[in-house]
């Protein structure tokens, strides 16, 4: 089982690929969309580099769900995720740090969850289950 | 030599406009992969003629309606040579008649031939181009989709098709860097637009403001300038290659 910081160097290589970006761009807290820019396609290119880097399974949706809310109604109020549609989330998504998120919870901020760290944190919990 | 080194593969390459772009893409110094459904001798006396002139070629036969061919077909380019990053999907097929006596089975057929094979195909090679961050898809549409005639509902429908797709998915792969065009030829000498040809006779060079049919060549060329570095700025495009018809001008 490889240590948090191996996981880490080795999801950080996977992204310089996929994202054709330099590795000093990259940090823990790096959003992959934000700060990295990176596009929906893409998305699909780290699931499947990560799947062969790890050599595990990543169901489709799992590590990035891709309408998290659109099961209820009641996940959204005017723009902002409700109390149930955090519980959804941190259900859905035990891997990702939300409490930031749950501060302001803007519905166009979720993106904002897909961190650097947030995979790594996936990784571990899926080589651990293995 | 603009495409030298490149790895293309041509649906419906036997004949027609498909054969003009074996034959350019050829010339060009591609590998041209290039498929046909019936025409067997046609397509063993094309890649004799390719291989005369020092160009390199080869014949596969296929269904582009066929979802899993073309997976397959992809798939044994890339073993014999390189992945396919050039892709063109000319494959088509009108089966013509007035809409009140159109039969599902013909709607069904043009659509599936048309529209399918051209998803078919983008999806065998659309991640991997996207992976590579290269490639080239042209889609052969039809200056029939804007400017129709009686008795084409499913072929503009097809064709129409073919160029909101065209843009669709260029959105898709444009930050990957893979283009995706298509070409709307108008009136082509080919087998294809024959009976039309022989039924209006010489009506319609005279509607084509530069009096003269399109030679299956006038598109390979069009292809060829999508397919090579000078067009790497240009997707989701629909080029328009028909001597002026689609303009629309009366005879002067």
């Amino acid at each position: 089982m490889p240590s948090q910081d191996e996981i880490y160097q080795k999801v950080s290589a996977t992204l310089v690929e996929a994202l054709n970006v330099d590795e000093e761009e990259i940090q823990p807290t790096s959003t992959l969309q934000g700060d990295l820019g990176a596009e929906s396609i893409d998305f699909l290119d780290i699931v499947f580099r990560l799947e062969r880097e790890f050599g595990i399974k990543i169901p489709r949706g799992e590590l990035f769900p891709e309408s998290i809310f659109q099961g209820d109604p009641e996940f959204v109020k005017d723009g902002k995720v409700t109390e149930k549609g955090l519980s959804e989330l941190r259900e859905k998504m035990p891997f990702a740090d939300i409490r930031k998120f749950e501060q302001n919870p803007e519905v166009t901020a979720i993106s904002d969850l897909f961190t650097v760290d947030m995979i790594t944190k996936y990784i571990q919990g899926k080589l651990q289950a293995n | 030599m603009r495409l030298k080194d490149q790895v293309a593969l041509v649906t419906g390459g036997s004949r027609g406009i498909g054969r003009g772009i074996v034959l350019a893409f050829a010339r060009e110094g591609a590998r041209v992969a290039f498929l046909y459904k019936g025409s067997q001798s046609a397509a063993e006396s094309l890649v004799q003629e390719v291989t005369a002139a020092g160009g390199i070629a080869r014949a596969m036969q296929c269904d582009v309606t066929k979802n899993e061919e073309a997976q397959k077909v992809v798939d044994a380019v890339e073993k014999e040579w390189a992945p396919v990053n050039i892709l063109v999907n000319n494959a088509g097929i009108i089966k013509d008649g007035l809409f009140v006596r159109m039969e599902p089975a013909e709607w069904q057929a043009v659509l599936d031939t048309n529209l399918g094979g051209t998803f078919n195909f983008c999806r065998a090679v659309a991640f991997a181009m996207a992976r590579a961050r290269k490639g080239r898809i042209i889609n052969i549409s039809s200056i029939a989709a804007d400017h129709v005639n009686p008795g084409q509902t499913n072929y503009a429908a097809s064709k129409g098709a073919i160029n909101a797709f065209t843009r669709a998915l260029a959105v898709e792969l444009a930050g990957r860097g893979v283009t995706v065009n298509a070409i709307a030829p108008g009136f082509i000498a080919t087998d294809m637009s024959e009976a039309i040809r022989n039924k209006a006779g010489d009506l319609i060079t005279k509607m084509i403001p530069m009096k003269r049919l399109g030679q299956p060549d006038d598109i390979a060329k069009a292809a060829v300038f999508l397919a090579s570095p000078e067009a790497s700025y240009i997707t989701g495009q629909v080029l328009k290659v028909d001597g002026g018809l689609s303009l629309g001008a009366a005879a002067v």
